[in-house]
């Protein structure tokens, strides 16, 4: 691990191209340690891309990205023991069981807590047994939110992790990052398009549009530099002040 | 089909072209014929029964239909949903037969009747293509359905050739067939649309019960190694010991019809020892399938690549795997072949074989010498699993596919090319010439695996201590196999700095270090 000082994630004039489209576009971002972090946009803007460079799984064309002061694709084992997961397509193995997937996911992270994973499954309601191909979308988006947090993770990345889903598994993942951050000195990073989610957990928000930041501070400074007439704007008008159109109206 | 047509083309071009010279190639032989034209005939006729049976996207062990779902949403009726493919590929195929028969049996001079062959072709495939879209009672029972079916018809027309059966009769034979697959593919399609999936495994609970506690995983792992290796096994490792364990009946079943006949039982038993190393030469492409899901994408899915492993502890937990897939293959070869050599009452002949072998050579020599084909035999077996991951861990689909038919373009080529010199009297040249043939390649090799080595060192893939291990192991193979390579043949007419070339050509490296860095390719885009 590298400087406790140093912000957990550090990104400089990160630009993607992909062909002739322009993903991201000199994204300079720094998240410190401790806070929740909203990253909001439509779909299309950047959030994955961006968040698919903080895991590795994109090679910086231009710019750097720093993941705890290292390089994720050069050292993508010192950054990714300490990051939990999740993603809006949830590409966990079918053929496997809950309890094996447990096993499985446990053997990779030291920190793994086994009482903590229990006591998940158990108000997670997923048989031990179920195979996760026949688990429901909610029960899917739970097994991945409880491989995620079962070993308390530095940095708890999400990824559009309440999209498509019920507003029960949604509280269930609101839940599990308030208690991530219960847990001092811990990051979370999470993307979404429904900005009330955000508003109810974030510290601090980044709005980002065609691969460009076009808003990024802390959700009290954005509420009070967007105040008109003394009544606070919510997170979607001043959003669609910014960006010209709310994110829930682009998805649709 | 365009790329079948112009190699006939090229082929029956160059045959009259060359005729026309006074150098005639003599495509007469059929050992000749079967290199130069039946061959690629063969890849291009299997390509085809994959391609329109859509058997390339599916999993043949499956109880699903293997037809695609989202056809079943156009509005056409069963009937059309059917019919259209098997027409498309019963045309592709005759014109495929018509193709070879025009450019490459005609200026070859082999004389071969039109219609019925073309009907057999249109049969093979029609009958696939009804018995991969039928959905099937039991996981497997479409492989066992496809081998009989597909054998007796084969083995009917055999039959029917060797008896001299007139051409009208073979008609009559393969005909009537036709109708009947087409008739039965349309059945299976109107079963798969309208979602029916006959379930047997009822009868086979207990069966499933031990499977099921067999293969799931109650321990905790001791490593995030051993838990990647296992991973891997679960997901892939299956396959090659799957499709061993189905073929070895059917070939070992040979040795009750063989009778006395030495050279037939040991023809069996050569490709009953065969089996493993061609199985694993389609097992592999699962193997270094990068993509966890059955999809057909090839990019690393998120769930591996955000495992907390290094690209080179990934690769190593596929090399783990095969191994292990490659082991437990070679035991069900190992034990299968004493039982039906016993119960066939065979065993008498390989016994007195193995003695007179012992005699000429010393039995010490032909124990080490078996154990030698042996070894080779896993080892190529483990090689052939292993040996397209630097392709296929790259995730990209045009190198993969690109490679399947640089591939199958090296075998087209080569066949005109070896017949070429066999017929120019040119052997003596190339024997001549395989010294300085194998310098080249060994210099390519040491050149590619230096670069390779070079970039898993830059790139931080590797660790210094496991590039160094792994050059050691590397030697030390070399110089093994090459110790044996001498007390094997021993003789002044091949040079022991050939067999130290042919040594360092046969073991592995540079294909194989690349895995890694194909990986991060694939992983970091």
């Amino acid at each position: 691990m590298a400087q406790v000082t140093a912000p957990v994630i550090d990104v400089t004039e990160l630009t993607r191209r992909f062909d002739s489209k322009t993903a991201l576009d000199s994204v300079t971002l720094s998240l410190p340690r401790g806070a929740v972090y909203g990253l909001v946009g439509a779909n299309g803007a950047g959030k994955t891309t961006l968040i698919k460079h903080i895991l590795g799984l994109l090679r910086a064309q231009s710019g750097s990205v720093r993941v705890f002061g290292l390089d994720p694709v050069a050292d993508p084992v010192g950054v990714l023991s300490h990051i939990g997961y999740l993603s809006e397509e949830n590409d966990l193995p079918g053929w496997m069981r809950v309890d094996e997937l447990i096993r499985f996911s446990r053997a990779f992270y030291p920190a793994w807590d086994d009482g903590y994973a229990e006591e998940l499954r158990q108000s997670f309601a997923l048989d031990p047994a179920a195979k996760i191909k026949n688990l429901s979308k909610g029960q899917k988006a739970r097994m991945g939110l409880l491989i995620a947090l079962a070993y308390r993770p530095d940095l708890l990345v999400l990824d559009e992790p309440s999209s498509g889903l019920d507003p029960i598994v949604r509280r269930d993942i609101l839940g599990a990052i308030i208690r991530t951050i219960a847990h001092e000195g811990r990051t979370v990073l999470f993307s979404s398009h429904l900005l009330e989610e955000v508003e109810q957990v974030a510290d601090h928000v980044t709005m980002i549009n065609h691969g460009k930041i076009v808003l990024s501070a802390p959700l009290e400074d954005i509420r009070e530099s967007h105040r008109v007439d003394g009544r606070v704007p919510s997170l979607d008008e001043i959003f669609v002040a910014r960006v010209g159109m709310s994110p829930a109206a682009a998805e649709e | 089909m365009l790329g079948v047509i112009t190699y006939l083309i090229v082929l029956a071009g160059i045959k009259l072209v060359v005729i026309a010279h006074g150098t005639p190639i003599y495509l007469d032989s059929p050992e000749s014929f079967a290199f130069v034209v039946m061959v690629p005939l063969t890849a291009s006729f299997t390509y085809f029964l994959a391609l329109f049976t859509f058997g390339l996207d599916g999993d043949l062990a499956a109880r699903q239909s293997m037809f695609p779902a989202r056809r079943f949403t156009l509005p056409l009726t069963t009937t059309a949903l059917a019919g259209w493919p098997m027409l498309y590929g019963s045309v592709a195929i005759v014109l495929l037969w018509l193709a070879l028969r025009t450019f490459a049996l005609w200026p070859a001079g082999v004389e071969l009747p039109t219609i019925w062959p073309a009907l057999l072709a249109v049969s093979l495939l029609a009958w696939t293509q009804a018995l991969t879209w039928m959905p099937y009672p039991l996981p497997g029972l479409r492989i066992i359905m496809a081998v009989l079916c597909l054998g007796t018809i084969d083995t009917t027309a055999l039959l029917a050739l060797h008896f001299h059966a007139r051409g009208s009769l073979m008609i009559g034979i393969v005909a009537p067939q036709i109708p009947l697959a087409y008739i039965v593919g349309r059945i299976a399609v109107a079963r798969a649309r309208r979602g029916e999936l006959p379930d047997w495994r009822g009868g086979f609970v207990r069966v499933a019960h031990i499977a099921d506690a067999l293969s799931h995983r109650r321990e905790h792992f001791r490593s995030a190694a051993s838990a990647q290796a296992w991973y891997e096994w679960r997901r892939y490792g299956s396959s090659l010991p799957a499709w061993v364990g189905i073929l070895l009946p059917f070939e070992l079943v040979l040795l009750w019809v063989a009778g006395d006949s030495t050279s037939l039982v040991f023809t069996i038993l050569a490709g009953v020892l065969l089996t493993p190393p061609f199985v694993a030469t389609f097992a592999a492409a699962a193997v270094s399938n990068s993509s966890s899901s059955a999809s057909d994408s090839y990019v690393v899915t998120a769930f591996i690549a955000t495992r907390p492993l290094t690209n080179a502890e990934l690769v190593a937990a596929k090399l783990r795997m095969a191994m292990r897939s490659t082991v437990v293959a070679w035991l069900l070869v190992l034990v299968s072949i004493p039982i039906a050599l016993k119960f066939s009452g065979t065993s008498a002949i390989v016994l007195d074989r193995w003695h007179r072998v012992g005699e000429i050579v010393g039995m010490p020599r032909a124990v080490v010498l078996s154990l030698l084909i042996l070894a080779g035999c896993i080892a190529l077996t483990w090689t052939q699993l292993v040996q397209s991951l630097y392709i296929g861990l790259t995730g990209r689909a045009s190198l993969i596919k690109g490679s399947v038919f640089l591939v199958l373009g090296f075998f087209f080529l080569f066949g005109p090319f070896a017949e070429w010199i066999i017929d120019s009297r040119r052997l003596g040249e190339v024997w001549s010439a395989l010294p300085l043939i194998f310098a080249v390649l060994v210099g390519l090799k040491m050149i590619a695996a230096v670069w390779i080595g070079v970039r898993l060192h830059d790139r931080h893939l590797v660790s210094d201590r496991t590039l160094v291990t792994g050059a050691a192991c590397w030697s030390l193979a070399v110089f093994a196999l090459y110790g044996v390579l001498i007390w094997l043949l021993d003789t002044p007419h091949i040079p022991h700095y050939l067999l130290m070339l042919i040594a360092i050509l046969a073991i592995p490296l540079a294909r194989l270090s690349a895995a890694p860095l194909a990986l991060a390719w694939n992983r970091h885009r």
